[in-house]
């Protein structure tokens, strides 16, 4: 099956990149959030030594490379070595606010510089008001100066700007928010742009597209509930997580869920395989 | 009638909640692409991995093989009724009367009528004891395993037991998750003045 999985992600059918949560609590509220993350949402961590083992059953599979997301990651001590580790299996990106990049969390986040570990900040608008509108007060101050202290400390950064599609956003404004990620040291192949997905807190907001199996790439995600089609799966609604795009509740050994999926992208039903009652 | 448990929960106090088609996991959506698919399908999906193994199990069981539908309706229900499974005896209290079933013997087997006036053919009886003894402790007396074996080759005796055997797991898990009988099969219980 490993080898199966292998040729999968080569042959581009299935996406190499294995998403972990890392945990679902946040320190902000934003208005579009998936998760509807908030300081008080429950953890729902995976354990680091989990992490960790996922990350090296990933790579033994034949995946290539590995993220984590929440919630904000950062607000769990343990993160940096959980990084490290991690990234001693496979190249990792991890999702973060950047709000929390600041006295000694900064200082360990400096221990990530010469890792293959890239940092994906959320910015949404190069102007304050609009951006703070959705991720709240003083969020963009905070990022702009967290980018720059973490591109100082040579850590690659990534951008990624959510856009509400019913929100119409003019060329000047895109064009200012690219002049600000180049002149914060972010190129442009760093910088990735995409719709609120109408899911948990944005839906509850009336935000964004509706996108089913068919519209997201079939990327392994595995948080504390299970193993789901993508990192826009495991989302919350009314404090429970939604079960459209679950795929398995078993995630260890990772190659249960691996192969359902790889079920799934294959178009077959169980038990198509046993037409000639062959096993 | 054999003892129940009576379970008449509102839908908020039920032990879990059961999936509904909008949050069917990816595995379990072929289950629901035909409509409601009922309770224990909807229990199982909350482990779509367990689902998509168990379902075709109960399914070679509990379906057609080699055995004769109505002998088979007699194991299935007989032993839900033995182990008081309210979900089981309503729902095969219907398919036990559908698959030829007379009301008296679909009666005898809920324990409401004396099963060896039901049942007047030994072979019948015999397999009713089997599924009595195997409720029970499990362990089989002498007697009883004689009576089974009695012309019967050993892959019949070997699919009763396995039926009797997925019965009772199927009785366990709608009992102890509470499962609620449909509507539907409470109507056309009442309208048999088969409700138990």
């Amino acid at each position: 099956m490993s080898t199966a999985i292998a040729e999968a992600v080569r042959d581009g059918r299935l996406p190499g990149r294995v998403w972990l949560y890392s945990n679902y609590h946040c320190n902000l509220v934003c208005t579009y959030c998936l998760t509807d993350s908030s300081p008080k949402s429950p953890r729902r961590d995976l354990a680091a030594d989990r992490m960790v083992d996922l990350a090296a059953q990933a790579r033994d599979l034949g995946f290539t490379d590995l993220g984590v997301t929440g919630g904000e990651p950062f607000l769990r001590p343990d993160m940096v070595d959980v990084l490290l580790a991690m990234a001693d299996q496979l190249p990792t990106v991890v999702l973060s606010n950047a709000t929390l990049f600041h006295g000694e969390r900064l200082k360990r986040v400096e221990e990530l510089a010469g890792h293959p570990v890239v940092i994906q900040v959320s910015l949404d608008y190069a102007n304050a008001s609009d951006n703070d509108a959705q991720r709240g007060e003083d969020n963009h101050a905070t990022v702009v100066a967290a980018i720059s202290q973490l591109v100082e400390r040579g850590i690659r950064v990534r951008i990624g700007t959510t856009l509400d599609p019913d929100v119409e956003v003019s060329d000047d404004e895109q064009a200012r928010l690219c002049d600000l990620h180049r002149s914060l040291g972010v190129a442009d192949e760093d910088h990735v742009v995409r719709p609120v997905v109408r899911r948990g807190r944005a839906e509850v907001s009336d935000m964004g597209v509706k996108a089913t199996a068919a519209d997201l790439p079939p990327e392994l995600t595995v948080t504390a509930d299970g193993a789901w089609w993508s990192p826009f799966g495991p989302t919350i609604r009314d404090g429970i997580p939604e079960t459209d795009l679950l795929i398995t509740r078993t995630t260890d050994p990772l190659i249960t869920p691996a192969a359902a999926l790889l079920r799934l992208i294959d178009g077959r039903l169980p038990g198509d395989d046993a037409r000639l009652g062959i096993r | 009638m054999l003892p129940m448990t009576d379970v008449t929960l509102a839908a908020g106090e039920r032990l879990i909640a059961l999936v509904n088609a909008a949050q069917a996991p990816l595995l379990a959506q072929p289950y629901f692409s035909g409509g409601d698919p009922g309770p224990i399908v909807a229990a199982l999906a909350h482990v779509p991995e367990m689902l998509e193994v168990t379902l075709p199990f109960i399914g070679a069981v509990l379906g057609p093989s080699a055995l004769d539908p109505r002998i088979k309706e007699v194991v299935i229900l007989r032993t839900s009724a033995r182990a008081s499974c309210r979900f089981c005896v309503e729902s095969h209290t219907l398919v036990a009367l559908d698959s030829g079933l007379s009301v008296s013997e679909v009666r005898a087997l809920r324990g409401e009528l004396d099963v060896d006036e039901a049942f007047p053919a030994e072979e019948d009886r015999a397999v009713i004891a089997w599924c009595d003894a195997l409720v029970g402790t499990g362990s089989v007396a002498p007697a009883c395993r004689d009576r089974l074996r009695q012309g019967r080759p050993d892959h019949v005796v070997v699919e009763l037991t396995l039926l009797a055997a997925t019965t009772l797991l199927l009785n366990r898990f709608c009992t102890a998750l509470e499962l609620p009988t449909s509507p539907e099969v409470l109507a056309r219980l009442a309208a048999a003045g088969m409700t138990s």
